[in-house]
């Protein structure tokens, strides 16, 4: 296969041709500030709101007036937790989970150097969180519950429509808040029905085939939340800036494509599950992070012992083939992921964590010869691990206490 | 994150992972000196071998003629590992002499490795250290004609620094000065020490006082923030209704009526219900064992436990089902 084989759509997609051709015209000729009086400014004020109903319509917003174009997520998701708690400074509490995206997770730790409490819920083994300890968690101050809707690194889904109608039965003026990057384009999902209860939602256009640098998210009418992004009318005023109008419109489109193909999801799940049978059964000593809880039918997350993961990359780039790992290694930082921390992965294979994440591009035939390379690259690097026996192909002879004895 | 690997490093590694010939890995059968560095907690680790030529006189002309390793961890630990037993079979050294490799000699054998990959060769220099040290005592070359200072090499025993990496504290002086490290963040690049948690950076002893003793630098009197506190949260008086109980009597008294009234109605069907939490007249609870997938389940939170509760505790008791 001479093609790169891309398996990392959960880091960006690749942009759908038919959103590059949506968007050029407001690159080349359209390039008019859509806040201007001249008619010819109404084409892409237009394009904004036509672009507006296509993501209501993907995430089943009631009214389109509920949706504000932003950024990306990572802007989303400093909006929804800083203009809720300027919104309601009298409840000084924010609860978010161990295993959220660091555009909320590090945003919580800094509220904490502004005085604010967090409370960050842990997940078990298999990434799933206890409702009852979200419930022990909400305090009379609770200002905010931030919790994703799909993890990015495990794709484990959190039944977030569920937490949110527990949050409102204990307390309405509480604010919900997910972040769904990971979730829409890739799984059905209603603000009107099974979100019913969520006020917040962000999302990013790059993760299902969008532009890069532009993403939405969802305010509920009436939520006390308060703009982020100030110095403007646009948005109604609630996310100043001029608008990013081929950016904005490539989103649109994506929605509309995502809506298209929602088919989609049964045959990824196929392929996910016939990637997860297929390595299990040719490798030993691997586990799938996250077996056991509800998924995104695009990911896979492998942990193989006694490897690491950057080598793991660097020795499927050479096989044409591009993922991701949650290994120190690659993160530029010295720790693992910190999501595989929080699901307690044993640290024998905590750094050989390795993520597949496809998209509707992906073929079954690139997922077949990820699965006949992949065995051989784990052999290979396992062979020159001071803790595999490659004779025997098993992890040396009382592994355990050669990892006491010999390896402080 | 970091690919700026120089073409030495990404030849090394397929190298090795492909096991060409004139490759390193494996061990040497019997070897004459035998070290390891690093750890599984850590993400890299290396055993490394040697064999050498006897010299039948004289156990200090010994010569390297066979390295190996086996080495856990990415790109550049794996590459670092195969540099260093190439450098030693192409000088075919002493392993006194050997002992003058230093990292910085692996790192421009790699034609140099990014920064935050430095330890890596740090790795393959203090496991290369380990073995000589091995081979000395295996030949009975006494310790002080390798210019090693023995106390220092009890494996730097001592009070720990850096506990996400097990890093002591002689062991951090050492190569503070060894290394000529300046700053916390060089410290970290070449052996990882305050790379995780960070905790050890300024705490007292931690890596900022090993620097300034190390370096000469007066501790800095601690700067209080002159930022002013946020006001206090005002804690919202809790709009509860008057009740005839307190909550905790009112937690009590649905206690009892679980166990003595629905428990036992549940329990000998294989089910069984659990108090997540009661707030006002909120009882939060899960239903457990059989009762947990049933579909009936939110008939019974109704009809046996929502109906039990508001007879003989309140009638204002509501029941929400909590999902396990």
């Amino acid at each position: 296969m001479s093609e790169p084989i891309y398996l990392d759509n959960n880091a960006t997609t690749r942009i759908a041709p038919e959103v590059l051709d949506a968007m050029l015209p407001f690159l080349k000729n359209q390039y008019y500030n859509p806040s201007s009086t001249y008619p010819a400014a109404a084409g892409p004020r237009d394009a904004i709101e036509r672009a507006r109903e296509s993501v209501a319509r993907l995430v089943g917003a009631g009214a389109r007036s509920e949706i504000l174009f932003t950024g990306g997520a990572t802007e989303g998701n400093n909006a929804c937790l800083w203009g809720t708690l300027r919104a309601n400074p009298d409840r000084r509490h924010v609860v978010t989970t161990a295993v959220e995206h660091p555009a909320v997770l590090e945003v919580a730790r800094d509220l904490q150097r502004y005085g604010y409490r967090v409370t960050i819920l842990p997940v078990d083994k298999a990434g799933r969180l206890d409702a009852a300890d979200l419930l022990k968690a909400l305090a009379p101050d609770t200002a905010i519950v931030s919790i994703m809707h799909a993890n990015n690194e495990t794709g484990v889904l959190f039944p977030v429509g569920e937490l949110a109608r527990l949050v409102k039965r204990v307390d309405p003026k509480i604010v919900f808040h997910t972040d769904a990057t990971q979730t829409v384009g890739k799984i059905p999902l209603s603000l009107a029905r099974d979100l019913s209860a969520v006020d917040l939602l962000t999302m990013s256009g790059h993760k299902l085939h969008g532009p890069k640098g532009v993403g939405a998210m969802f305010v509920r009418r009436g939520t006390r939340w308060r703009p982020f992004l100030i110095g403007g009318h646009q948005e109604r005023g609630r996310r100043a800036g001029t608008e990013n109008v081929a950016g904005i419109v490539g989103l649109g489109r994506a929605c509309e494509l995502a809506i298209e193909s929602r088919h989609e999801e049964e045959r990824l799940l196929q392929l996910r599950q016939w990637l997860e049978q297929s390595i299990q059964a040719k490798v030993p000593h691997v586990y799938v992070n996250g077996e056991g809880a509800e998924r995104l039918p695009n990911t896979s997350n492998f942990a193989f012992e006694f490897v690491e993961g950057e080598g793991i990359l660097m020795a499927l780039v050479d096989a044409g083939i591009m993922a991701s790992s949650g290994s120190a290694c690659t993160s530029g930082s010295l720790d693992p992921s910190h999501v595989l921390k929080a699901m307690d992965v044993p640290f024998t294979a905590a750094h050989g964590s390795l993520r597949i994440s496809m998209s509707r591009y992906t073929t079954g035939a690139e997922i077949d010869h990820l699965i006949q390379v992949l065995p051989g690259v784990i052999a290979s690097l396992r062979r020159i691990s001071p803790y595999w026996d490659h004779e025997k192909d098993a992890p040396r002879e009382n592994v355990d206490v050669f990892i006491q004895e010999k390896f402080r | 994150m970091p690919w700026d690997y120089s073409s030495k490093v990404m030849q090394l590694f397929r190298d090795a992972i492909a096991g060409k010939a004139g490759t390193h890995f494996g061990s040497v059968p019997e070897p004459d000196g035998e070290g390891r560095h690093g750890s599984l907690q850590c993400g890299d680790a290396m055993e490394f071998t040697f064999r050498v030529e006897r010299s039948p006189g004289n156990p200090r002309e010994d010569r390297i003629v066979q390295a190996r390793y086996q080495t856990f961890g990415c790109t550049s630990a794996i590459a670092s590992s195969e540099a260093l037993c190439r450098m030693l079979e192409e000088r075919k050294v002493t392993p006194i002499q050997a002992l003058s490799i230093r990292n910085a000699d692996i790192v421009d054998y790699l034609d140099g490795l990014p920064p935050q990959k430095l330890h890596c060769s740090v790795m393959g220099a203090e496991a290369l250290q380990a073995a000589v040290v091995d081979w000395a005592r295996r030949r009975e070359v006494p310790l002080a004609d390798l210019g090693i200072d023995p106390a220092q090499l009890e494996e730097d025993e001592g009070r720990v620094v850096c506990k996400c990496f097990n890093l002591t504290e002689p062991y951090v002086r050492r190569k503070v000065k060894e290394l000529n490290l300046r700053t916390i963040e060089e410290i970290t690049a070449a052996i990882k020490a305050g790379g995780a948690c960070t905790s050890c950076h300024h705490e007292p002893g931690g890596l900022q006082d090993i620097l300034n003793d190390a370096w000469g630098v007066q501790p800095q009197p601690v700067a209080i923030p002159s930022v002013p506190l946020p006001e206090p949260a005002q804690a919202p008086v809790a709009a509860s209704p008057r009740t005839a109980r307190t909550p905790y009597q009112m937690a009590k008294e649905v206690e009892r009526v679980v166990e003595k009234v629905i428990r036992p109605r549940l329990v000998p069907e294989g089910g069984d219900i659990e108090i997540i939490e009661i707030r006002d007249k909120k009882v939060f609870c899960r239903l457990l064992g059989v009762c947990a997938g049933c579909v009936g389940a939110h008939q019974t939170l109704n009809l046996v436990v929502e109906d039990a509760l508001r007879q003989q505790v309140d009638p204002e008791i509501e029941v929400i089902p909590v999902a396990g």
